[in-house]
């Protein structure tokens, strides 16, 4: 039973990071190219290494925290273990998020008002 | 030994969380649109980004913690406990939602206030300045 609910959580979470990850890719791009002054290459190389780095730190938690599953018997224990452990991962992501734009938010601020420099 | 019905609980509890954080999220980014528009003065392109991202935040937050509450800790037998046990679960949740939605809103409105009064220092400075060259 162990190995049929790991293989739907890695499944969910794998999902999860990897769409998930491709937004943050796609969005974070403008920032980055805001924060280096318009410096296309160096921006396309950072955000894919952020990227790169990003999936190694989630799969990575993700396939970690499977050593801490206690044995299960029946399906809705199963559906209860898989749930919370991909709420973890989603709740850990959303605070990692949060985390980052903060981060941006203030390293901006510190350049100048993200808001201000169009003019 | 009767069957417990929790599995059954878990089935009806998931679509409805899903279908009601998808809901609230979709209205909720659908409409900020216009408030990051305002807030980053019409620079589309960083204002739809930065829509998107707090869309995945929420969507992260607020289905990870639906999941995270999801266990059910004792068996139910019956219908009437299930119906209980479902509607204290889904109506709790409904009135976290509700907190995020404001305080979502909250952090738009506010946004929104600090980007006008930046605008208008911006506006000041530059009368000020005209005034001054115009002197000279």
């Amino acid at each position: 039973m162990n190995t049929f609910a790991y293989i739907i959580y890695l499944f969910l979470t794998y999902l999860i990071t990897v769409h998930v990850g491709l937004i943050f890719y796609r969005n974070g791009r403008v920032y980055i190219l805001r924060l280096l002054h318009g410096d296309e290459k160096l921006t396309d190389f950072i955000n894919r290494i952020l990227l790169t780095g990003y999936y190694l730190l989630n799969l990575g938690y993700a396939a970690l925290m499977i050593s801490f599953w206690k044995t299960v018997y029946t399906w809705t224990e199963m559906m209860t273990t898989i749930s919370i452990k991909t709420g973890q991962i989603m709740l850990t992501l959303a605070v990692i998020h949060f985390c980052n734009m903060g981060i941006i938010l203030f390293i901006s601020h510190r350049h100048h008002p993200i808001v201000n420099n169009k003019n | 030994m009767k069957m417990s019905l929790n599995f059954i609980a878990y089935l009806v509890y998931l679509p409805i969380v899903i279908l009601l954080t998808w809901y609230v999220a979709h209205t909720l980014f659908k409409n900020s649109k216009a408030f990051m528009l305002d807030i980053f003065r019409g620079n589309a392109e960083i204002a739809l980004s930065t829509n998107k991202l707090f869309e995945t935040g929420f969507y992260l937050l607020n289905l990870g913690y639906a999941l995270l509450i999801m266990e059910i800790a004792r068996e139910i037998y019956d219908g009437r406990t299930l119906m209980e046990i479902l509607s204290t679960k889904i109506g709790g949740f409904s009135i976290y939602l509700g907190i995020m939605l404001f305080f979502n809103l909250y952090l738009f409105f506010r946004g929104r206030r600090i980007s006008r009064e930046r605008a208008k220092h911006v506006v000041v400075a530059k009368v000020t300045d005209k005034d001054t060259s115009g002197d000279r």
